[in-house]
């Protein structure tokens, strides 16, 4: 397709228009919460939030009557999310298994019942069309306008509490215990917080898929750290390499049909993260070289000042 | 504030995590204006009474009293420097705003740090000289000034009582300096400061009263009094105590 007619559909195209911003407003909340999460050493409970989510969509779908209302599938999506993060620090509290292998015998339990389930739902006779595989590698372009309100406005809600206790998150990340010697609540943010990493996640589901969706948390965050030492620009960056990288995949969904949205939305984030880590203006490799260089030069400048001052 | 009223007063406190003690009935009367160093073998429970203190961990027994009243009543009079090794100094952001943390406290909820908040913090920094680097990426500070963001943070708290974990750890001779010197200026101020300390070489220049602690209170005073060759070896074990070589007096 040429740019010109492309450019043109973007702006004039209802469907199209629609996808994408629901798209971006997903990366910019994915965007926002992934540095804190990242920033908490969490990464890898995003991996295991969206994959223990996929018990939930499959639950509420056949409790519902078969219904494909989001809402509906939402709900039980994160609250199988949510069930599998209290049973991880279960495991973690009361066993001697550390964090990350109960992260991850989380993980392959919730999705493996969670694939057995939707194989059922869908060789099913007549629920055929029940359309929850979208689920596994995500689809943009099968979102209908309903999908996208429900995607904005939950987004909406977990950008507006992060941007409301900005200050209390911040603390909380960098140092609970002072926070909690102030007085306040360190076990209730720190479940809002997960509540609202959960939100986010689930809320891509569909359009990025339980298996790629860490990507879309983790990544941003991950590039946007390379350029900048300031938490607030951090979160900036991120919010938008992420809707840069959910427009992009949505676009890719919409416009090549058969493209599945999360791989696509991993491209983008591939491309953003490689750059970051080569031309980021912190921590890129590449003015992280050259200043090594500088100051390497520099030193033996002033080792040969010395020694032509010492030698006689 | 009556005189006579402890800052600190710990009743019968008894911590314990899963079964195990690690504080034992531990009795302690700090008055106001006390520089007390606590001292004590590693696994002396030393970090955990200051944490036991400030209620962040749950005692089995006891209470612990602050100006007479629990501590959730009188938390805008304490201030906190925790372990240095205890945060991710990797964290996206500037001395001056670690410092600006300190007052998050008297905000209250939702309420963001402004204008006269970063001025009163830059005050704080200047304290332990180090306005120089307000605006550095904390990963960038040496040892020494992380802990001096610290101490300046918890001097943002404008607290009356000061607890202090193991400040002197790891720090540079100029930073040692900042420190003994500004816990002076603290105690000239008519603040309490207590001060977990590992050095028992520097306890009797730096702190007027010491507190040995083993699991239990060993012994508690002035520093002439209390710091004796019998306390440390109950403390610290006849062995110990032979390599040591402690200054007397």
């Amino acid at each position: 397709m040429e740019l010109g007619q492309l450019l043109h559909q973007m702006v004039f195209d209802y469907t199209l228009r629609t996808i994408m911003l629901g798209c971006g407003l997903l990366g910019l909340a994915n965007g926002a919460l992934g540095a804190l999460a990242l920033l908490r050493r969490q990464s890898l409970i995003g991996d295991s939030l969206s994959h223990a989510a996929l018990p939930g969509v499959c639950v509420a779908f056949l409790l519902a009557g078969e219904s494909k209302d989001p809402l509906v599938l939402l709900i039980g999506a994160g609250a199988s999310a949510w069930l599998g993060s209290l049973l991880a620090s279960a495991i973690t509290q009361n066993t001697r298994i550390k964090d990350d292998a109960a992260q991850g015998i989380i993980l392959a339990t919730f999705f493996g019942t969670g694939y057995v389930l939707l194989s059922l739902i869908q060789g099913r006779a007549g629920a055929g069309q029940a359309g929850l595989d979208k689920f596994l590698f995500g689809s943009a372009a099968s979102l209908i306008e309903r999908d996208v309100q429900t995607i904005a406005a939950l987004s909406a809600l977990a950008l507006g509490l992060m941007v409301l206790f900005y200050k209390e998150f911040k603390l909380l990340t960098f140092d609970p215990e002072f926070l909690a010697s102030m007085g306040f609540p360190r076990r209730r943010l720190d479940a809002l917080l997960t509540t609202l990493i959960v939100i986010v996640v689930v809320v891509g589901l569909q359009i990025v898929g339980v298996i790629l969706m860490v990507a879309m948390l983790i990544a941003p965050a991950a590039a946007a750290r390379q350029w900048t030492n300031r938490l607030g620009a951090m979160i900036g960056i991120s919010m938008a390499i992420g809707a840069f990288s959910g427009v992009a995949g949505a676009l890719a969904s919409a416009l090549e049909a058969n493209t599945p949205t999360g791989p696509a939305v991993v491209i983008a984030l591939t491309l953003a993260m490689l750059l970051s880590f080569i031309f980021g203006a912190e921590r890129g490799l590449l003015w992280t070289w050259i200043r090594s260089r500088r100051s390497r030069r520099r030193a033996l400048a002033q080792g040969a000042d010395r020694a032509f001052a010492a030698g006689d | 504030m009556a005189s006579d009223i402890p800052t600190l007063a710990i009743n019968d406190l008894t911590v314990a995590y899963r079964e195990k003690p690690v504080l034992w009935d531990i009795d302690l009367e700090v008055m106001p204006g006390a520089l007390m160093g606590i001292i004590g073998p590693n696994g002396a429970g030393k970090s955990t009474l200051i944490k036991a203190i400030l209620g962040l961990v749950k005692p089995a027994s006891g209470e612990v009293r602050i100006f007479g009243k629990p501590y959730r009543e009188q938390r805008q009079l304490v201030g906190y420097v925790p372990q240095r090794s205890s945060v991710d100094w990797d964290f996206p952001t500037s001395a001056l705003d670690v410092v600006m943390m300190g007052m998050y406290g008297k905000l209250g909820w939702v309420r963001r740090p402004g204008k006269a908040e970063r001025e009163r913090a830059l005050e704080c920094l200047d304290q332990v000289g180090m306005t120089a680097f307000a605006e550095r990426q904390i990963s960038q500070l040496s040892g020494g000034q992380q802990q001096r963001v610290f101490l300046a943070r918890a001097l943002a708290q404008d607290a009356q009582l000061y607890l202090m974990d193991e400040p002197f750890v790891g720090v540079d001779a100029t930073t040692e300096q900042a420190i003994l010197g500004l816990l002076r200026r603290l105690q000239g101020q008519g603040k309490t400061v207590l001060v977990v300390h590992h050095d028992l070489e520097t306890v009797s220049s730096a702190f007027d009263q010491v507190a040995i602690l083993n699991v239990q209170l060993i012994a508690s005073g002035t520093t002439a009094e209390t710091l004796t060759p019998e306390n440390l070896r109950k403390a610290y074990g006849a062995r110990m105590l032979t390599r040591l070589e402690l200054p007397t007096g």
